[in-house]
């Protein structure tokens, strides 16, 4: 018996649908054969604020992607337009990020909440991340904040930021008989002689008080908490903080530069690295770029020392930021690749060999002589200031800026200095306004105070 | 036949609905939903780190006695207020004068014309970005120009006598052109007849303008300041770029405290409590503008 053949339309569907797939598979073929690189089709979304590391580490990014397979799409806004964001994104847990700076003033926040994936599972699996890898290599000082309550990590430090000081035109400060200031008492000496000398203001900082006014706070007896985490007891409102808040607007009011209430951090930074501002107290990590030819003016006149010290004693900062995993990332294996190799011993010490990355978190590195050599600049081994200060830290005076509400009093700080700098009210009146505002911030987060 | 008629009359009223709802489901959508939902949130003291907290209406006007209560709160609707009046006033004074020398025919002018555009149609970012630059002491052709002249001035964005002000000449700038094209096009449409008529009678050009062309204005006006100060209280690229709502507090409007309290420390309720009060503002000011304008016009007529 003859067949006649007689296509009908779902016939000429299903043929068509698997000449399409048919098509798809051949076409498909040569990736899936050539599929050497673990991570091949995987894109990654990869964010952190505008810092020197961040910035620099999108110059090896290809190389990641190259050994990988992967994708990278990474950004880099400023520091208060990524916590704004990131704090959002978090909130509802989205996966629109894959690896998130764990910035440390959101630290506590952040981790508490549970927004953070943690990465002992990772750190712990030797199919995920070689012995040799080394998780206790970085400093047990920037692995404390990146913590959770449950012991596991949550981020992995690429920086120890430490505040100390810098004088961008030391030879007007040695021109004047004076040295590096010791002391707070020194600084204004310094700040009395050298104001307005070559046309170069005396002194800079950038305006996140919060950050920046602290170790002045500390140094005259002040605190932000009366004993944090546990007693959150408002400080502010001490005769110690007023006294710190007029010393500290004085140099600002008197021997700054015009509009310094505006100057962020890049535009403190180039304010020294372009020789119209000299004394400056703020993050090493910035601060050493001042020793850079290539981008400094005042590269050969540069000159450092730790925080000077108050009657109180020297409270200088310590932060420390790190990358993580958010709980909503789809791709926490990559990531995790991604992080393990940003942060392995060979790129941190090609961050300091080739970039002159100065806050490592890594022993390792730290006690290399590239380190040290790196760090010496005009005689000054700037690796020791860095050193000591992290020394200082370990007293435990840092814990304010964990705690979960520490943002809250972080603004009202920044708008107290601003109202005594500005002169629009005396420094007490100022921050008993910001001591009160405080307390009502942290009884709409829940705080008992 | 009657009833034919009301049939018709049923079936034509359901023609129009049906052809409505989609443009009526869209605008709940978009509209009416979210701004439900914002005054629901309002009523819980929502914080996104205990995200029970959304669906707690314990006490639900909590949030609207805190921010009466609120020193902030209250400073920021004086900032606002002192900044729409600001802005709004200079606007409507400089796009009217510039729409009336601009009122020529002539073909430079028409370049002028479009060239004063150029500030409305800049992203407003970009607007906030010349304007840092021009208020920067240290990079400033402005500061340095005066300093050249002899007339050296202090930053003004860190002055608090001058913060607001600045603000709002950067507003105004951005903005004026608005006002400037739609005075411009009624000037354009007033009919030569009672301007010929006037002269004739020997009205003088200040009469011309206070008795004839003003009265056509003004319903324009009107309009545009409606249109300006609802957007006056919208400004935020401006504030979060030159001055962060500082010094102090001086440039904190309640739009930017709003966002201060969502986006730095998470208190959506409270915040959703704030945009609420300016929402209800924003219906008030429009229904007294729009009550004034209609007032305006007939006084004319």
């Amino acid at each position: 018996m003859k067949t006649r053949w007689h296509m009908t339309r779902r016939d000429a569907l299903k043929t068509g649908a698997s000449a399409l797939a048919a098509t798809g598979t051949v076409l498909h073929a040569p990736a899936v054969i050539g599929q050497a690189k673990p991570l091949d089709g995987v894109t990654l979304n990869v964010s952190c604020w505008s810092a020197p590391y961040p910035k620099w580490l999108a110059d090896y990014i290809p190389e990641f992607e190259e050994q990988t397979g992967a994708r990278v799409n990474y950004e880099t806004p400023a520091f208060p337009v990524y916590n704004q964001r990131v704090d959002l994104e978090l909130s509802t847990q989205g996966s629109a990020y894959d690896v998130l700076n764990v910035t440390f003033i959101y630290s506590g926040r952040w981790i508490g909440a549970g927004w953070f994936t943690p990465l002992d599972e990772f750190i712990n699996d030797p199919n995920s991340t070689p012995p040799d890898w080394d998780v206790d290599d970085f400093l047990a000082g920037v692995r404390g904040p990146l913590t959770g309550k449950d012991g596991q990590l949550y981020g992995i430090p690429w920086i120890a930021d430490v505040y100390m000081a810098g004088a961008a035109r030391y030879d007007l400060i040695e021109q004047a008989g004076l040295a590096m200031p010791k002391t707070f008492d020194d600084v204004m000496a310094v700040m009395e002689a050298v104001h307005g000398q070559d046309g170069v203001a005396g002194f800079i900082t950038e305006n996140h008080y919060g950050w920046v006014w602290i170790p002045y706070l500390m140094g005259f007896g002040g605190k932000i908490f009366r004993d944090p985490p546990d007693d959150l007891t408002l400080m502010l409102a001490e005769p110690e903080a007023a006294e710190a808040a007029e010393y500290f607007a004085r140099l600002l009011r008197d021997y700054s530069v015009d509009g310094v209430l505006s100057y962020g951090y890049d535009q403190a930074l180039n304010a020294c690295l372009q020789g119209q501002a000299n004394y400056i107290t703020f993050n090493q990590a910035w601060l050493v770029q001042l020793g850079d030819p290539a981008a400094s003016k005042v590269a050969k006149t540069v000159n450092y020392s730790v925080m000077p010290a108050g009657p109180k004693g020297n409270f200088p900062g310590v932060a420390t930021h790190g990358w993580g995993i958010p709980v909503g990332s789809q791709n926490k294996e990559a990531a995790w690749e991604f992080i393990k190799w940003a942060m392995s011993k060979e790129m941190t010490r090609r961050m300091l060999t080739e970039k002159g990355y100065g806050s490592i978190t890594r022993r390792s590195v730290i006690d290399t002589p590239e380190f040290h050599n790196k760090m010496l600049i005009n005689g000054v081994d700037v690796a020791d200031i860095y050193l000591e200060t992290i020394d200082f830290a370990a007293s435990g005076y840092m814990k304010y800026r964990t705690v979960e509400v520490y943002p809250q009093v972080d603004r009202q700080i920044d708008k107290a200095i601003q109202l005594v700098v500005s002169g629009q009210m005396p420094a007490a009146d100022a921050l008993k306004q910001a001591q009160d505002n405080a307390i009502a911030d942290l009884r709409r987060a829940g705080v008992k105070l | 036949m009657a009833r034919a008629a009301a049939n018709w009359q049923a079936e034509r009223r359901r023609a129009f609905l049906i052809g409505l709802l989609p443009a009526l489901v869209v605008l709940a959508a978009i509209t009416v939903a979210p701004a439900i939902y914002l005054v629901v949130t309002s009523l819980t003291p929502l914080n996104l780190l205990y995200p029970a907290t959304a669906l707690d209406f314990s006490d639900p006007l909590l949030n609207y006695r805190e921010a009466l209560a609120d020193e902030r709160f209250v400073n920021s609707v004086w900032v606002q207020v002192k900044l729409s009046i600001a802005t709004v006033v200079l606007q409507l004074l400089m796009g009217l004068g510039i729409a009336l020398l601009l009122n020529i025919r002539s073909k430079v002018l028409e370049v002028a014309r479009s060239a004063f555009l150029i500030p409305m149609v800049l992203p407003p970012i970009v607007v906030a970005i010349i304007w840092k630059v021009l208020y920067t002491p240290d990079v400033s052709p402005m500061h340095r120009f005066l300093a050249w002249i002899g007339l050296p001035i202090s930053s003004l964005i860190t002055n608090p006598d001058t913060a607001l002000w600045a603000i709002a000449v950067a507003e105004t700038w951005e903005w004026f052109p608005f006002t400037m094209l739609m005075v411009l096009a009624t000037l354009q449409m007033i009919p030569d007849e009672p301007l010929e008529a006037a002269r004739i009678d020997g009205a003088s050009n200040r009469q011309l303008f206070w008795h004839v062309m003003l009265p056509y204005v003004r319903p324009t006006l009107v309009v545009c300041a409606l249109f300006r100060l609802i957007d006056s209280i919208k400004a935020f690229p401006l504030i979060y770029v030159l001055t962060n709502g500082g010094p102090g507090s001086v440039t904190e409007v309640t739009n930017y405290y709003a966002f201060v309290q969502a986006f730095n420390f998470s208190y959506w309720g409270y915040a959703s409590a704030i945009a609420t009060m300016m929402v209800a503002g924003v219906f008030l000011l429009s229904w007294l503008i729009s009550r004034l304008g209609g007032a305006g016009t007939g006084a004319y007529e």
